[in-house]
């Protein structure tokens, strides 16, 4: 067989049946070997699209997300979604195809040095110089980008070795090392567990990697211990957990915040003390002593010291923790900031309020749906006012904050679970960042649901304009934006505009009760601010509120 | 702070690259380098400054793929005597 034909075999031996991509000259054998083949391609119409429908993909499956993209500026566009994926740590396979061995260093057309580029955005990163290296490197590939803590992949592979005749030839790990975490350590986070009064989990993406949501509900229930969530953990901890208060950080809630800085014991499970996260790191649980959970020891101590640390998987460290009972009068006062500081969906006035219509969606879409978002205004209403299951089924693009992730990251989770409700939450700046992917909607007549929330701004940047940078609005007005609901039209998708709160309801009804794909555009006040806010620099439970008058 | 740190990777060029790539990044500045190849495997000496705590680097190296070992030969104030 061929390189190409090996490549694709390979996949389908690893259980990969779906990938996204884009053809062209330098991939053209894989292409080939792709046509008529158990492995199911979706063609997307821009590389970053790619990219990131499998990371939309891997994101709502846990399971390996493979792209595949052409030499040079094919290869290029897809460094934005490899970028994000190692941010999330997701586990992503990218394929890239490369100008012939002999033609590499030439300048030949659409050569780019893609391994060059790839070494701060992906975990780790191959050319194929030999022929008969190809089957070991792409199991090893697709082995690292799963395993510890997981991550993209990229294996750039020249055109003749596409085209040589390969052997396959099995691969084993050769030691599939999982760290064990020290028992001295253990006996420390035990006797801090023992002697905490106000204790604190702090729980990050983590928990989704290690498919561990299981232990730390286990973990909660014994312990009855108040949680704060990031970005990226919202779903891990079940919505009918009594003392969960929700995200922490920059647009945290209130009780999430001030709880941190309250407590005595941060109990951090798969976290890594981001700087959105955190404010002014000096002053985030200042008073705390530290426990951290993670599979990667660069993670521990790497911005804040701790006090014990279990580098080892979660499902592992998790169940070795002791469970004492949290004392009842700081789980009382949690409950009672989560009572005090609840969100209130009365807004006066007659025009859309997002939370409130993001609110009104989580109640009515299925609690198995996917929400995707983008990045900006939006994204923070939907994490603080819809509720989630599971991780899996909220993908926000996290560490690199990437506008344009949503519409493609929402067609990769509805092809990767057909039969559950998928939905982007996008603004009127990022949805036209990946707009041309509506076309891969149509052209796989995807169920996905958009809601656009349009300000004609783009709106966190306006935000920061106004409460930072003296009102001086540069170069974020957006209201020659196009008509969404045309445009939307234009590739065969159905939806409609409302702009008065009293069409709310009945909208987002409609649009979930829609068979096909369906897009919502709200248009919303365009001065609404996402609040609570920590200022830059400032401690977390320094909180705007509101623009100071 | 001056750091010496040997390491020892596996003797593919883009392994080089990969290594003072993630020492830039993280902060240490590239003082003194020498590589000498053996077998299969390349072992560099390399000597950072760096005011950063050194093992917030070398946690970073030893998660590199080829990176094989990662041993810290000393550590001193900066201009210090040697």
């Amino acid at each position: 067989m061929t390189g190409a034909e090996l490549l694709i075999d390979l996949l389908a031996k690893h259980g990969v049946k779906e990938v996204f991509g884009y053809p062209g000259g330098a991939i053209m054998p894989i292409y080939d070997a792709l046509y008529g083949a158990p492995v199911k391609h979706y063609l997307t119409r821009h590389e970053q699209g790619a990219g990131f429908a499998a990371v939309g993909y891997a994101r709502s499956t846990g399971k390996l997300g493979v792209c595949f993209a052409t030499s040079g500026p094919g290869a290029t566009n897809l460094i934005t979604s490899l970028a994000d994926a190692m941010m999330d740590s997701v586990p992503l396979l990218a394929i890239t195809g490369q100008v012939p061995t002999a033609a590499i260093g030439s300048d030949a057309f659409q050569e780019v040095d893609v391994l060059g580029m790839s070494l701060s955005c992906t975990k780790h990163s191959y050319m194929v110089e030999r022929a008969e290296d190809l089957a070991e490197i792409l199991q090893e590939a697709m082995h690292l980008a799963m395993s510890g803590r997981p991550g993209p992949v990229l294996v750039d592979i020249p055109k003749d070795i596409q085209l040589a005749q390969v052997t396959y030839q099995p691969w084993l790990a050769a030691d599939d090392y999982k760290p064990e975490f020290c028992q001295a350590q253990l006996a420390i986070a035990n006797e801090l567990l023992q002697s905490a009064s106000k204790p604190l989990a702090y729980v990050g993406g983590g928990v989704q990697a290690a498919d561990a949501q299981n232990e730390l509900m286990d973990f909660l229930n014994k312990t009855q211990m108040p949680v704060v969530s990031t970005l990226k953990a919202l779903g891990s901890v079940l919505p009918e957990y009594d003392y969960d208060l929700g995200m922490l950080g920059m647009h945290g809630g209130k009780a999430a915040n001030l709880a941190v800085q309250d407590c005595d014991l941060l109990v951090c499970i798969g976290a890594r003390f981001d700087d959105r996260v955190t404010g002014n790191l000096a002053k985030f649980a200042a008073n705390a002593k530290v426990i951290h959970l993670d599979i990667d020891a660069a993670e521990v101590g790497k911005r804040k010291p701790v006090d014990a640390s279990l580098v080892a998987d979660l499902k592992d460290s998790l169940t070795e923790l002791t469970t004492p009972l949290t004392q009842s009068d700081w789980r009382a006062h949690c409950d009672k900031m989560n009572a005090d500081f609840a969100w209130r969906y009365d807004y006066p006035g007659e025009l859309v309020y997002a939370p409130y219509l993001l609110n009104k969606l989580s109640q009515l879409m299925p609690t198995t749906g996917v929400v995707c978002c983008d990045v900006g205004q939006h994204q923070m209403w939907v994490a603080q006012h819809m509720k989630f299951s599971h991780p899996s089924n909220h993908l926000s693009s996290g560490g690199a904050g990437t506008m344009g992730f949503g519409l493609p990251a929402a067609i990769g989770a509805q092809i990767a679970r057909p039969q559950d409700f998928v939905v982007t939450v996008s603004g009127d700046g990022s949805i036209m960042m990946n707009i041309q992917e509506l076309a891969t909607i149509r052209r796989n007549n995807l169920p996905v649901k958009i809601l656009v929330i349009d300000n004609q701004r783009l709106g966190m940047v306006r935000q920061w304009q106004q409460l930072f940078f003296d009102g001086r609005y540069s170069e974020t007005n957006l209201s020659d934006n196009p008509d969404f609901v045309a445009l939307a039209a234009v590739f065969g998708i159905p939806g409609e505009t409302i702009t008065r709160a009293d069409q709310v309801d009945s909208a987002v009804e409609k649009m979930v009760a829609s068979n096909g794909p369906y897009i919502l555009h709200a248009c919303i006040d365009d001065k609404e601010n996402v609040w609570p806010l920590v200022p830059p620099g400032a401690a977390n439970d320094q909180m705007l509120t509101e623009v100071a008058k | 702070m001056r750091h010496q740190v040997n390491i020892q990777v596996n003797n593919k060029s883009v392994a080089v690259e990969r290594f003072l790539r993630v020492t830039r990044h993280r902060g240490f500045e590239l003082v003194n380098m020498s590589l000498a190849s053996a077998d299969t495997h390349y072992r560099v000496n390399l000597e950072l400054e760096s005011d950063r705590p050194l093992y917030l680097l070398t946690q970073q190296l030893t998660k590199l793929v080829e990176v094989d070992t990662v041993e810290v030969v000393s550590t001193q104030q900066r201009n210090a005597s040697a």
